[in-house]
């Protein structure tokens, strides 16, 4: 067990640093590009060439890499362009709102899937298989953010039950920090439900059909213990490796999410590098979520593989 | 004809037995299976009818495709979907399956019926230890608590003669070979002492020395166990050295049926005196390996007379009608207009 | 016998149908996106960018049959002509995605090894970054517009495409005919060219109904964003943000241009689940 824990964040490592990398090159795709936003389109070259030294710049792009990378890995995200302040403490006080707001779609995403996906594969073919594939198309298919959109309409604006956007800290107010998140986190986890359904409806049908199940039939278990005991745990561990993509997915959505719900986190935070055109504070929330993604990611990947015993044990034979 | 099987078949240890208890333990009568599906309705199995008495090891020997699995699933109420007893009766000790509710079926599964299956590795849950899986029977059928199944389930395979039961009770079934996860699947049958075992292939999958081993413990069980074995397989030789009495099918329906030794000494049926020279053996040296020209009818499009015709040597007139089964000897029948009176 | 494989409930197959009627859904809305996107100049009753101050916010109205939005202009002309904005960038993206992600896919597959597993891994970690970050990450660095959004978003799309590319030609280079070819002295290009491509284009095509959608999202998110179309020119993700901002008054700014989204999307979504299920039907469970 714990060799396979060690070999997959041994492994996890290089990911990291190769997404990094990659992320640099995203940004610094166009040369000067930085510069000229930060300064303007009627920069003159000199101001561009002035600023571009004074921000390291002008230097061959890998050293620039590098020398970001051991900023990083020191605590050091560098500082933003407009008002020079330093980035990383930014984004420690944003993140605890970001993941909130992952955590608490990614337990509505599940509380739809996981069951709705296995009753979708018992009736298999039949007329509920069909109406919850159907309705999971649809809700796939809403873009998150008119979902939110909607959300907001019908429960801010026409109910008033819900305030339309705006963060208060869990731990100042409970209450008010939900009613606040309740609205970015369905809107995320809604619409990446539908094609986690369709993950573990199929899961569900593979471990349904197979022959284990069938003895466990012809010992006499009843239609509850075949599920609970015998197909349940065995469907989780692909739903959970082939899954473990998509919850990256739902990740991603949090940048458009928080700038609607008016949420401070790292998601918004993008945003805000993008309009300023502030690229260390874009870089450094884009490596944030990033990493979060990616964990996540793994994480659950390796969860499914701990759930299997062949796995976990490898064979003894014998 | 194969002198191997037939002296095989003599060699073979039999214990002598006092006559046949009245009620068998196992009686299908004209069960016919269907599949329903968008190309029509297929007949998987026609109008068969089989016994198994207590104490009997039974053979039931077809190939692929036979309907021999189906029959298997059909006593354990197990059909897949679309699938479906049409007509006929199953009893196990004179109570009927077929018109069993559900729950009184459920009771019977694993309790007094019991099923060993082809693909032993399949058939057990990756996920769970293999003590559990053995000791299941236990809670489902007696309501024992969890820690007495697994000590049960350590008796039990040691029963079936896995070596270091308690550590192997533990274990997963990825981490046993293949013999020893035919055991555990033996072990598991066994677990209630069931009058009925349906073993559908059991060593088929497995490699010979250790296919020996299971078939002996088969033969054990019925020894001390005196339950009543429907084995079902492909292989002459595992019937020619196991079984009591044989059934031999054929595109669904029986074509011979009789004790081992009257079968495989004067086979009836042309199929079955087909199958015989096909076998190849260790003992003779064949100069071909004789197959049987032709292929087994589609259960759509069943033939309106003998359902052999089209492969057999002796086709004549009057195998354009199906024939009944008809008496080779005492005890011993096959379904072929060769053996009317008249006809020689 | 009652049957404890499943239970109870209406038998198999009666639905079969309705598998067909997704896809005629599926295509029907494509269809009417389609048509819209290319005869928007005579469909639309009105000019995208007609300006009608006195008009504005008005609500569905036999003159406007969607309303007006805060600048008098007719919501259902923009509608119609932002579908041409959306058919476009996902056209030449899902093309660009097609392109270099079959290439890369069938180099991979074809000459194996190191090449191999140094493609596909990166293929693989780019296909774990979200989708939005990268686009809208691609987008600051590119510069905002049109031509920048396809190709930030079939540079996404890559990956995708060359995991299929890749499984499909090696499934094909299993196949013994290659090898025949080989025999006969073909060039690595004519095989590739005969022999492999035109079997990996059916489950390509699939995907691409199904990247189509994921395009038309990612194009609506970059512009709800400001970064993709920007106005006058209408597209429905920036009219659904300035939309936003009316919402008390004008709810349906808010509703129809995302409606058009949802139903695009869920067309294109239909007809790939469609094409997947009548090429392979196994596929689908």
């Amino acid at each position: 067990m714990l060799r396979l824990i060690a070999f997959r964040l041994l492994a996890f490592v290089p990911t990291l640093i190769a997404a990094s990398i990659v992320l640099f090159i995203a940004i610094n795709v166009v040369p000067g590009s930085a510069a000229k936003a930060a300064l303007g389109i009627d920069a003159t070259p000199q101001a561009i060439a002035r600023f571009e030294h004074q921000h390291g710049l002008d230097r061959p792009l890998h050293v620039q890499y590098l020398a970001w990378l051991a900023g990083v890995l020191r605590g050091d995200f560098g500082s933003s362009f407009q008002n020079h302040v330093p980035v990383g403490p930014e984004l420690l006080a944003r993140l605890p709102v970001t993941l909130e707001l992952a955590l608490l779609a990614f337990l509505i995403a599940n509380l739809i899937a996981v069951p709705l996906g296995a009753i979708a594969a018992y009736f298999h073919q039949r007329r509920t298989d069909f109406t919850i594939t159907f309705a999971a198309t649809v809700m796939g298919a809403i873009p998150n953010f008119w979902l939110a959109t909607l959300l907001i309409l019908l429960f801010a604006l026409t109910w008033r039950w819900l305030p339309a956007g705006g963060y208060v800290p869990f731990t100042e107010e409970p209450l008010r920090n939900l009613s606040m998140m309740i609205m970015p986190a369905l809107s995320l986890g809604i619409v990446s439900s539908a094609l986690l359904l369709r993950i573990m409806r199929s899961a569900m049908l593979e471990v349904l059909s197979s022959d284990y199940i069938r003895t466990a039939r012809a010992k006499g278990a009843g239609q509850g213990v075949v599920i609970r005991r015998h197909a349940i745990r065995n469907a989780l561990i692909p739903f959970l490796t082939v899954g473990a993509v998509e919850f990256g997915f739902l990740f991603g959505g949090v940048v458009i999410i928080e700038d609607m719900f008016l949420l401070p986190g790292i998601g918004s935070l993008v945003l805000v590098g993008i309009i300023n055109r502030d690229y260390p504070v874009l870089l450094a929330a884009a490596l944030v979520i990033t990493v979060v993604v990616l964990s996540a990611n793994m994480i659950v990947d390796l969860i499914g593989s701990m759930l299997d015993p062949r796995q976990v044990h490898g064979r003894s034979g014998g | 004809m194969t002198s191997s099987i037939r002296t095989f078949a003599t060699e073979r240890a039999a214990p002598a037995r006092a006559a046949p208890a009245p009620t068998p333990t196992l009686a299908i009568e004209g069960l016919t299976i269907e599949h329903a599906g968008r190309r029509g309705i297929a007949c998987l199995v026609d109008r068969l009818t089989l016994e198994v008495r207590p104490g009997e090891i039974v053979g039931l020997i077809g190939e692929s495709g036979s309907g021999k699995t189906m029959t298997a699933l059909s006593v354990l109420g197990l059909l897949p979907r679309g699938v479906r007893v049409a007509d006929g009766d199953i009893r196990l000790s004179e109570r009927s399956l077929v018109r069993m509710s559900a729950a009184d079926l459920r009771a019977i599964r694993g309790d007094r019926v019991a099923m060993i299956p082809q693909d032993a590795l399949r058939a057990l849950n990756p996920v769970l230890p293999i003590g559990e899986q053995v000791g299941e029977p236990q809670v489902i059928h007696r309501g024992s608590s969890w820690q007495a199944a697994k000590a049960k389930a350590v008796e039990l395979l040691r029963g079936v003669h896995l070596r270091a039961p308690e550590q192997r009770a533990r274990e997963y079934p990825h981490q046993f070979s293949g013999g020893m996860q035919q055991r555990a699947m033996i072990a598991m049958g066994l677990a209630l002492e069931p009058e009925l075992l349906v073993a559908d292939e059991p060593t088929t999958a497995l490699d010979a020395t250790v296919q020996a081993q299971v078939l002996k413990l088969l033969r054990e069980i019925r020894d001390t166990h005196g339950a009543a074995i429907l084995f079902i397989t492909h292989d002459l030789g595992i019937v020619a050295e196991l079984c009591d009495r044989v059934y031999v099918i054929y595109a669904g329906a029986i074509v011979e049926q009789g004790a081992v030794e009257a079968v495989f000494t004067r086979p009836g049926h042309p199929y079955t005196q087909a199958l015989l020279r096909a076998t190849p053996t260790v003992r003779t040296v064949q100069t071909e390996l004789v197959s049987i020209r032709g292929h087994i009818p589609s259960p759509l499009e069943l033939p309106r007379g003998c359902r052999f015709a089209d492969r057999c040597p002796h086709r004549f007139e009057r195998c354009a009608s199906e024939p009944p089964l008809l008496e080779v000897a005492a005890g011993h029948a096959a379904r072929c207009w060769l053996l009317e009176p008249g006809h020689g | 016998m009652t049957d404890l494989a499943a239970p109870a409930g209406r038998p198999r197959g009666r639905f079969a149908g309705s598998r067909h009627g997704l896809l005629a859904l599926g295509g029907v809305l494509v269809g009417g996106v389609v048509l819209a996107a290319l005869f928007a100049n005579w469909i639309a009753p009105y000019s995208p960018y007609e300006l009608n101050v006195a008009a504005m916010l008005q609500g569905p109205s036999a003159a406007h049959w969607l309303g007006t939005d805060e600048l008098g202009r007719d919501v259902l002309s923009r509608t119609i002509f932002a579908a041409r904005i959306s058919v476009e960038v996902a056209l030449v993206a899902v093309g660009v995605g097609l392109l270099g992600g079959t290439v890369i896919g069938i180099v991979a597959a074809y000459f194996g090894g190191m090449l191999d597993m140094l493609l596909m891994r990166l293929m693989e970690l780019l296909f774990s970054f979200p989708a939005i970050l990268l686009a809208v990450i691609l987008m600051a660095s590119l510069g905002t517009s049109i031509l920048n959004a396809m190709i930030a978003i079939g540079i996404i799309f890559i990956p995708g495409f060359s995991r299929l590319a890749r499984a499909a030609t090696q499934a094909v280079l299993r196949q013994q005919y290659v090898d025949a070819a080989r025999t006969i002295g073909m060039s690595d290009a004519r095989i590739l060219g005969r022999e492999i491509l035109p079997n990996v284009v059916t489950p390509l095509l699939v995907e691409a109904a199904v990247a189509f959608a994921y395009a038309v999202l990612l194009e609506s998110a970059l512009s709800f964003l400001g970064l993709g179309a920007q106005p006058p020119e209408p597209s429905w993700g920036n009219m659904l943000n300035t939309g936003r901002g009316f919402m008390a008054q004008a709810p349906w700014l808010g509703i129809v241009p995302g409606m058009a989204m949802f139903l695009c999307v869920l067309g294109f979504n239909l007809l790939g689940d469609g094409l997947r299920d009548f090429f392979d039907p196994h596929l689908r469970d």
